[in-house]
């Protein structure tokens, strides 16, 4: 008792001190209500795991129609809503088995991080000129990108440190696929700052207000739309999950919860991936005012287009199959590379000559 | 199994038992990166000593292990069977009964390469999706024996000097109409797998065997056929009425995994014709000869050879003068394919990526390789 009255003083100057700590809360509540709807809902906690949560039923149900299934079917009546919920619960109550001679520390930590780090490049979206959680003016795109640079370092930890021939075999070929991905998308993203005239991804998007950058660069589009595939490790470029081959690559050896967040990384880094998309080539949060309302117009349009991707995504999943290893870095380096770089190309005459 | 010795500078990859492509087996990998240089299958995971049940039963008795062999394809499994068991009693089959078990029987043929291509869509990433048609038009095929047979799956339908039962009313037509749908769905299959271009990048040109290897190492059906050799027992030894049947031997110069793909869409053709054709021209007349289920075999040697959906069975039946049979060999094509695949990774370069493609181009069946 005197350690706690030397500590914190007596009984009533511990609760005017209380009130007083309610009173800063409060305060920093109302004088920063904006970052912290920010960061709970929209391009924070709630936008990321709602997205995980209806990503996840919708391909469930979506694939199923294909394979002439229904899908789940029991959990929350006959659409399956719950099912995602159920199996998250399984997940969260299994148990964690951190198999013999795997270094634990990376073994536990990276699981979180996969899907952290997409996570934080989040931020960087502009869902409307006022509501970007971190506006960094004409650091946004190359952060975007140094963020994403991190990501696929973290699967590659997973691997080597679950001690395990799949899940070695599964990282090295996440490597090779980083490689060849991510070098087109840079130089197709270079290409729409050089037209925009800008890194600042509020500019570009505000750039695109009269034609969306998809026309002009037509080939570019279609390029970081294959990269954000091999990025977002989507089929037909899921080489390093390859369930035939691989049993399931890097994930292999994780069991439980750990295993759920190496689940949930594949949506985040869709997420990012797509927001990033389409703000550089489909017009960002640009739309027809609805009802007077101009940031809840732009939220709008932006999830709309976000929906339509990401449904198009989920449908490639039906149709294609995988290919193989040698072949994939053969699209990264033959194809994909040398076009970008013509479309760079290209961007810059256009630029010089004035005709944007 | 011993493991054998593996260079210092590989990398040994276990595959199977439990690895969602593998089956009941294991294979081991001695890979370089992604690279295989070395492929040792590990078979006998499955061994049920059929081989030794079919000696403790009747000729007619044995007709229920048999078929456990390969239940995909019950029908070509039992009738190499019921042919060595109809030379050992020397017994004659009506023609009519000789027609419906070449009906059941590419029924079965066709039934196999279903599921064959749904697992070589699968091998190659596609999303299950054509896994669950090929299923699904199975039903189509499950529905006709069904009604033929009463059952669905492993119908015990031949025995020695006939079949069980005969056409049930109104079959005929349900042939026709069952044979013009999966042609119509086949379509579907073409498109879905040989013109997907990734399917094509995935199967051209991978796991070249070439003729003379073919025929070196014993590789029988779909993949002798599809390295252009055109051996078929249907052809060589006609048994049931394949003699009478129009069709031809259908082979692929490509030598590929593709190759192999292609052989068994045109042998899926080419039993859809035999069944329209024996729909049509079935003859009228006995559908078995009566004979008494404890019957003695004379003592004497005797082979039959069938060509099942994987590929040449042989077997080859001892009789003693007793109601069983002295001993039985059976070689499964399963186990002959086996083999060819595990030389594969010499013959030509070959991925990890390449292992579930290649398996099951082969279609092995290990429960049959294994007896």
């Amino acid at each position: 008792m005197n350690y706690f009255n030397t500590a914190f003083g007596t009984a009533s100057q511990v609760q005017q001190n209380l009130s007083g700590i309610l009173a800063y809360i409060l305060s920093f509540l109302s004088a920063n209500s904006k970052p912290i709807l920010q960061v709970l809902v929209l391009p924070g906690l709630a936008f990321t795991l709602v997205f995980a949560i209806v990503a996840v039923w919708f391909e469930r149900k979506f694939l199923a129609r294909a394979m002439l299934r229904v899908g789940p079917y029991y959990c929350g009546g006959r659409s399956g809503v719950l099912q995602v919920f159920a199996d998250f619960i399984k997940l969260f109550l299994k148990e964690i088995i951190i198999p013999e001679k795997v270094n634990w520390l990376f073994f536990a930590i990276t699981p979180v991080m996969v899907s952290m780090v997409p996570g934080l490049a989040l931020v960087l979206i502009p869902f409307d000129a006022n509501w970007v959680l971190w506006d960094i003016g004409s650091l946004g795109l190359p952060m975007f990108l140094a963020i994403m640079g991190i990501a696929p370092l973290m699967p590659i930890f997973a691997g080597w440190a679950s001690n395990n021939k799949y899940s070695f075999i599964g990282a090295w070929r996440v490597a090779y696929m980083y490689i060849s991905g991510e070098i087109p998308i840079v130089i197709c993203a270079a290409s729409v700052a050089i037209m925009a005239g800008s890194f600042n991804l509020v500019k570009i998007v505000e750039a695109q207000k009269n034609m969306w950058f998809a026309i002009p660069q037509f080939i570019g589009f279609i390029i970081f739309f294959i990269g954000l595939l091999i990025e977002s490790e989507r089929t037909p470029f899921d080489m390093p999950v390859a369930e035939v081959e691989l049993v399931f690559g890097w994930r292999t050896e994780f069991s439980g919860i750990l295993f759920g967040f190496t689940m949930m990384a594949e949506y985040v880094m869709l997420q990012a991936w797509t927001l990033l998309f389409i703000t550089l080539y489909l017009g960002g949060y640009n739309g027809p005012i609805i009802m007077g309302n101009v940031i809840g117009s732009h939220i709008f349009w932006l999830l709309a287009k976000f929906a339509i991707i990401v449904v198009f995504v989920v449908l490639l999943r039906c149709v294609y199959s995988r290919p193989r290893m040698d072949q994939m870095l053969k699209i990264g380096w033959n194809y994909l590379t040398p076009i970008a770089l013509l479309n760079l190309f290209v961007v810059l005459a256009l630029k010089l000559w004035g005709i944007f | 199994m011993s493991e054998p010795t593996i260079k210092p500078e590989l990398m040994r990859i276990s595959w199977g038992p439990q690895h969602p492509m593998s089956g009941q087996t294991r294979i081991l990998l001695d890979t370089d990166g992604e690279k295989v240089h070395k492929i040792i299958a590990d078979l006998g995971y499955t061994h049920r000593g059929i081989e030794k049940v079919l000696e403790n039963r009747s000729l007619l008795g044995g007709l229920i292990p048999i078929e456990r062999m390969a239940m995909v394809d019950t029908a070509n499994i039992s009738i190499g069977y019921v042919t060595a068991a109809e030379k050992a009693l020397g017994i004659q089959v009506p023609e009519r009964a000789q027609w419906i078990r070449s009906l059941v029987c590419e029924m079965s043929r066709i039934n196999s390469h279903l599921y064959a291509f749904g697992l070589q869509a699968e091998a190659t990433g596609y999303f299950p999706a054509v896994f669950i048609w090929t299923t699904v038009d199975r039903e189509v095929l499950l529905d006709l024996f069904e009604e033929l047979t009463g059952a669905r799956w492993s119908f015990n339908h031949f025995l020695p000097g006939g079949v069980h039962k005969d056409f049930p009313e109104g079959f005929k037509e349900k042939i026709i109409e069952a044979a013009h749908y999966l042609r119509n769905r086949f379509k579907d299959y073409w498109n879905a797998m040989i013109e997907n271009p990734m399917f094509e990048m995935r199967c051209d040109n991978v796991a070249i065997l070439e003729p003379k290897d073919a025929l070196r190492l014993g590789a029988t059906g779909p993949v002798l056929r599809g390295s252009g050799i055109p051996i078929d027992m249907r052809k060589e030894e006609p048994y049931a009425a394949y003699a009478d049947l129009d069709w031809q031997i259908i082979t692929e110069d490509a030598c590929d995994v593709m190759a192999r793909t292609k052989v068994r869409f045109h042998e899926i053709g080419q039993s859809l014709n035999m069944m329209e054709q024996i729909a049509k021209e079935i003859p009228e007349g006995e559908i078995k000869t009566r004979f008494s289920p404890f019957a003695r075999a004379p003592a004497g040697e005797h082979i039959s050879r069938v060509e099942n959906a994987r590929g040449e069975m042989s077997i080859h039946l001892w009789t003693n003068g007793t109601t069983n049979p002295y001993r039985v060999k059976i070689m499964p094509p399963s186990l002959r394919n086996m083999y060819v695949f595990e030389r594969l990774a010499e013959l030509s370069n070959m991925t990890i990526a390449d292992i579930p493609v290649v398996i099951n181009s082969i279609d092995p069946w290990y429960l049959d390789a294994d007896r």
